[in-house]
């Protein structure tokens, strides 16, 4: 969809059809006259057609619309706020957190828990991070608030558990050192999802 | 209407009428599990979805699955429900389905040949049960098929059950004069009532089918069919939406699988009656086989049973009686005299 | 030797089921052996070459018949026995004696039976709807005629009785004219 035709808001010239109610009939000829209408308008057979049209589609031009779930998943959008990941810095494969605490700060659930200590480099080193998945309600304010964009929202949406309290630790979460190269650069709130242009639907604002 | 000379077929020996009736029985019952796969896959493709995919090869085992299942799971009898008729209703089901197939010439006649041992040179006749009323008898079968779900929601003590075996009773009855009077055209020109004599008077190709003679009746008979077989847009015996499942809310495993069974092969009937009736039975057409052509037919009424289901909503009870009380016994009846005054002028 | 032991299985089956009818007191069983022997019946027009009357007696008595018996028990609690009153024990005496009379003559009726001639013997080449159409309207044409007037009576009597509200749809474009009656009703 262009731009253009996306900026008309213009509903006259939309293709949109005013249905007018059916006409009631009143006596018992009208209401047999009806049923032969309803019965040689092809009604039924447009209903049989459509049917038929979508098997041929699914079939034979690839509109199946159901993913085999476990299997293969849906692209979700960036968006989405699902398990925490922790990033790495791409240069040196050191990860990103400074320790600052912010996270721990802003939780308005009180999940995210973490201590640090100074090391020999007097550089602040995370020793425990752990976020309790029982509790976080992905508000991602967390990821919003970490200044080196460490810790980020993932893709993993799957989080049934055994238990109601499965802490996550920061081991977990942080990207393995061999998978670097495919770590994604988290796009940040407000990213636009990939298929964007597709979705947008034309609402007739002018109504 | 060619005479069929007698004195060609070789003799029906009671080894040929076991046989088939074994075939009948083993591919009917084997093609009414594989119909509740071939629905299920149909609505899928119809609904954009896949269908069974895990078991077996694009889930081609799933009939196993199924069947593993039903056979395993608990029998569960209602304490308050008269037990006896509880456990048999079911059996009627699939035995009054199985019996109107026995009078169903489905293949042409064939002699088992030589080579095979044992039965070698058998003669295998169309029909297991060549009774002279063939299509009467396939009708009554199917009447007398009605007790299955009426007992069942009778017995087992549960309202769904009274209102579906109060449906069961209305809905068949009324269509059941539907299907005969239907049916009476087609017999007044053929002047037979077996199936055999059916399927020769239409051998003259394409343009001898019945459905040429007497659309009307076609048209009539598909409606009372789908309403005699309890499929979608008269399927109000076990009405999900309104009365749980009907009939059959109670029963569970095998018992409510005997149902299944019995439904899919009445769809086979009435799929087979309308192949050999109206659209030439067996004969050959062109270069294609009459083997052939018959199992294609009857898929294809059979697939329009699923099509429909997929594409057309229920409609109410009351709409059912008056769609057969007022328009299509009417029009049977005039079909009919029509068809009378023809044949006599 | 197969048609003897097919008749004198028909003849126990259906022989077991009437009695299970007419002495069970559970409505549902009473029912359901009715039917079932009926088919038994149909079982011994097969046996004599009547495949006509057979399917004839499937259709009509267990198709539409006992169908029509089952829907009057839909009023009833099916699961429940029915209390038997047997008010006058003269009249038990009496059809009871009536009915080993009856035994009697029909087990003797074998020795006349050699006496007897068809007075309408069946025609030869004929099959078995065509004697019947025959017979049906020939020798027996007005019966027959009455009986289907009287039919028609009996349909067109049933109708106006349950007929009062035909008129009227369900459909949801004559609500208002259901609730208009509903109202009237509540009125009175």
């Amino acid at each position: 969809m262009s731009l253009e035709q996306f900026k008309n808001r213009n509903v006259g010239e939309q293709p949109y059809v005013l249905i007018e109610s059916e006409h009631r009939p009143k006596s018992g000829m009208g209401r047999f006259q009806r049923v032969v209408n309803r019965t040689f308008k092809k009604e039924l057979f447009t209903g049989l057609y459509v049917t038929m049209r979508e098997m041929i589609n699914t079939l034979f031009r690839g509109e199946m619309a159901a993913v085999k779930y476990p299997f293969e998943k849906l692209p979700i959008s960036p968006r989405y706020r699902a398990i925490h990941d922790m990033l790495r810095l791409l240069e040196s494969g050191h990860y990103r957190c400074i320790g600052c605490g912010l996270c721990e700060k802003i939780c308005i659930s009180n999940c995210i828990k973490m201590d640090t200590r100074y090391d020999e480099n007097q550089r602040k080193e995370v020793t425990e991070y752990t976020i309790n998945f029982g509790r976080c309600i992905f508000c991602g304010y967390c990821a919003e608030v970490c200044p080196e964009l460490a810790i980020v929202h993932g893709g993993r949406y799957e989080n049934a558990s055994e238990q109601r309290a499965s802490f996550s630790l920061f081991e977990d979460m942080l990207t393995p050192i061999d998978a670097l190269k495919q770590q994604q650069e988290f796009d940040g709130f407000g990213a636009v999802t990939p298929n964007a242009d597709n979705a947008i639907k034309k609402t007739p604002l002018a109504y | 209407m060619e005479i069929v000379n007698l004195a060609v077929l070789p003799e029906v020996t009671s080894a040929g009428v076991a046989i088939k009736a074994i075939i009948i029985l083993a591919i009917i019952s084997a093609v009414a599990g594989f119909g509740t796969f071939i629905e299920r896959k149909v609505l899928a493709f119809m609904q954009r979805r896949l269908g069974p995919m895990h078991v077996g090869p694009y889930g081609l085992l799933q009939i196993a699955a199924d069947g593993i299942k039903l056979f395993t799971k608990e029998d569960i009898v209602p304490q308050n429900a008269n037990k006896l008729i509880f456990k048999i209703a079911p059996s009627i089901t699939a035995a009054t389905a199985f019996i109107a197939l026995a009078a169903v010439p489905v293949f042409p006649d064939f002699t088992i040949p030589e080579w095979i041992p044992l039965l070698g040179g058998v003669f295998v006749p169309s029909i297991a049960a060549d009774v002279n009323v063939g299509i009467l008898f396939i009708l009554g079968m199917m009447a007398a098929g009605l007790y299955g779900p009426l007992l069942a929601g009778m017995a087992q003590a549960n309202k769904w059950g009274i209102i579906g075996s109060a449906r069961t009773a209305v809905q068949f009855l009324s269509y059941e004069v539907v299907t005969g009077l239907s049916m009476l055209a087609p017999i007044m020109l053929v002047g037979s009532l077996s199936l055999v004599d059916f399927n020769n008077y239409q051998d003259g190709g394409f343009t001898s089918w019945m459905i040429w003679q007497q659309p009307v009746a076609f048209v009539l008979f598909l409606i009372a069919g789908f309403a005699e077989t309890n499929r979608t847009p008269f399927d109000l015996l076990e009405h999900e939406a309104e009365i749980i499942s009907g009939f059959a809310t109670e029963y569970s495993g095998m018992r409510w699988g005997m149902f299944f069974i019995g439904e899919y092969a009445n769809m086979i009937t009435i799929s087979v009656i309308l192949a050999v009736v109206f659209m030439g039975g067996y004969n050959d057409l062109g270069f294609m086989a009459g083997w052939f052509i018959v199992v294609f037919k009857i898929a294809f009424f059979f697939f329009l049973m699923l099509w429909v289901r997929a594409s057309w909503p229920h409609i109410r009870p009351d709409q059912l009686m008056w769609l057969s009380w007022k328009i299509l016994m009417p029009v049977a009846v005039v079909n009919i005299v029509i068809t009378g005054i023809v044949m006599m002028i | 030797m197969y048609e003897q032991i097919a008749f004198y299985l028909f003849s126990v089956l259906t022989i077991g089921l009437f009695l299970v009818t007419v002495l069970s007191k559970n409505l549902l069983y009473s029912m359901t052996a009715l039917a079932a022997g009926m088919v038994m019946i149909s079982g011994f027009f097969f046996l004599l070459g009547a495949d006509f009357l057979g399917v004839v007696q499937l259709i009509v008595y267990v198709g539409a018949v006992m169908a029509l018996y089952a829907f009057a028990m839909m009023f009833f609690d099916a699961t429940r026995d029915v209390k038997e009153k047997n008010p006058n024990g003269a009249w038990i005496f009496l059809l009871g004696g009536m009915v080993a009379l009856m035994m009697v003559l029909i087990f003797s009726a074998p020795i006349f039976s050699e006496n007897i001639q068809a007075i309408y013997p069946s025609i030869a080449g004929a099959t078995n709807p065509q004697s019947v159409g025959l017979v049906l309207f020939t020798k027996y044409l007005v019966p027959f005629e009455v009986a289907a007037v009287m039919l028609l009576v009996a349909m067109i009597s049933g109708i106006i009785l349950a007929g009062k509200k035909m008129d009227q749809s369900l459909t949801t474009e004559d609500d208002v004219l259901n609730t208009e009656i509903i109202t009237e009703e509540d009125d009175k």
